[in-house]
């Protein structure tokens, strides 16, 4: 009978106590809740983060060829240029030393001898004005290289608007404003500073089958002889 | 044959340069514009312009749109357009031919070429008239 007692204290405590684990439980709950609708939340989130930084980093190698480009582009103008001074510095000498020549002249038939000269003169002026027009056609590599920056700009801007809309969504909204967007149409991503002989011999030929009716295949064979 | 240039591009350094070589190869007559909206005020402004030498990339209307809304116009579609432009592309080209550009330079190019071009659109206008 005493040993029943016993077992039934014994039984008691542990109802007490399982009694205290659901209490315990019960507050526990809806902290638990909290936790899992925080994680649910929050899925979403590093879903737009991680789509967000693939989107980065998959931009910034395109952006980085850009940057290459305005260097290899300003470069090449940048020779053509100093071998177009070199050329007019050489007529320019050319002209100075026939002038020279003129004012040193000791001959008597200095009519013929200024004549002669002159005719150098001219043809040194004539090379100089063309030199001087080769300068003006390299400097179309300012037009090139304003589209590949503009196309930079457009990759850069992206890149911003996505980390934008990623800071709004963590109620950051400052971070999201761009002041004012690169209209897409005002740049071509292509744009290159290169010879376009080759090139432009392909576009002559499909302007001039544009006339009589080209097949794609044509069309394509014209392309990869470039 | 009197010929009136509309030179059409928003960088100034290009309408800068186009204009020199059409005035090195003797064609002092040009109207510019900046885009495709304000080449359609000049043409409105300007019904002696007979050629239209065009950007493809602007701001506003594009050169492409440029050209799609001359050859729509019953007033405009005789006109003469050369696209000058970095577009390269296949398909670019295509999609320019089929609006009705006349012919197409690629940038950058050089007098020569931009003589050449317009000879041979003045050629083949003269045969088809």
């Amino acid at each position: 009978m005493k040993n029943d007692a016993s077992v039934m204290n014994k039984l008691f405590e542990k109802l007490d106590d399982l009694k205290a684990i659901f209490l315990y439980s019960e507050k526990l709950i809806p902290v638990i809740q909290k936790l899992i609708d925080f994680m649910r939340n929050t899925i979403p989130l590093l879903e737009n983060i991680n789509q967000s930084i693939t989107d980065t980093a998959n931009k910034i190698p395109t952006a980085a060829n850009q940057i290459d480009n305005v260097t290899n582009a300003t470069e090449m103008a940048t020779t053509e240029i100093l071998d177009t001074i070199d050329k007019i510095s050489v007529e320019i000498n050319s002209a100075k030393l026939n002038v020279e020549e003129i004012l040193h002249s000791q001959n008597g038939s200095v009519i013929d001898d200024i004549k002669e000269k002159l005719n150098s003169i001219n043809f040194s002026l004539d090379n100089i004005n063309q030199f001087a027009n080769n300068v003006t056609l390299s400097l179309q590599v300012q037009d090139i290289t304003s589209q590949q920056l503009a196309a930079v700009n457009y990759l850069i801007q992206s890149v911003q608007m996505r980390l934008g809309s990623l800071f709004n969504d963590l109620e950051s909204s400052d971070l999201s404003q761009i002041t004012k967007y690169t209209d897409k149409n005002i740049f071509n991503e292509h744009a290159r500073y290169q010879d376009t002989t080759q090139q432009q011999k392909v576009i002559d030929q499909l302007v001039n089958r544009n006339n009589s009716p080209a097949s794609q295949d044509e069309i394509d064979k014209l392309f990869l002889k470039k | 044959m009197n010929l009136k240039f509309l030179v059409v591009d928003d960088s100034v350094t290009m309408r800068r340069i186009v204009i020199n070589s059409l005035a090195s190869l003797n064609f002092k007559s040009y109207v510019e514009a900046v885009d495709g909206n304000d080449a359609l005020i000049k043409l409105e402004e300007n019904p002696d312009i007979n050629f239209v030498i065009t950007d493809w990339n602007m701001p506003g209307m594009t050169g492409l749109d440029l050209v799609k809304a001359i050859r729509s116009s019953e007033k405009f579609n005789h006109l003469a357009i050369l696209m000058v432009t970095t577009r390269g592309l296949k398909e670019d080209i295509i999609e320019a031919l089929k609006s009705g550009v006349n012919n197409y330079i690629l940038k950058p190019f050089t007098p020569s070429v931009l003589k050449e071009k317009i000879d041979q659109i003045l050629n083949s206008k003269n045969t088809e008239s």
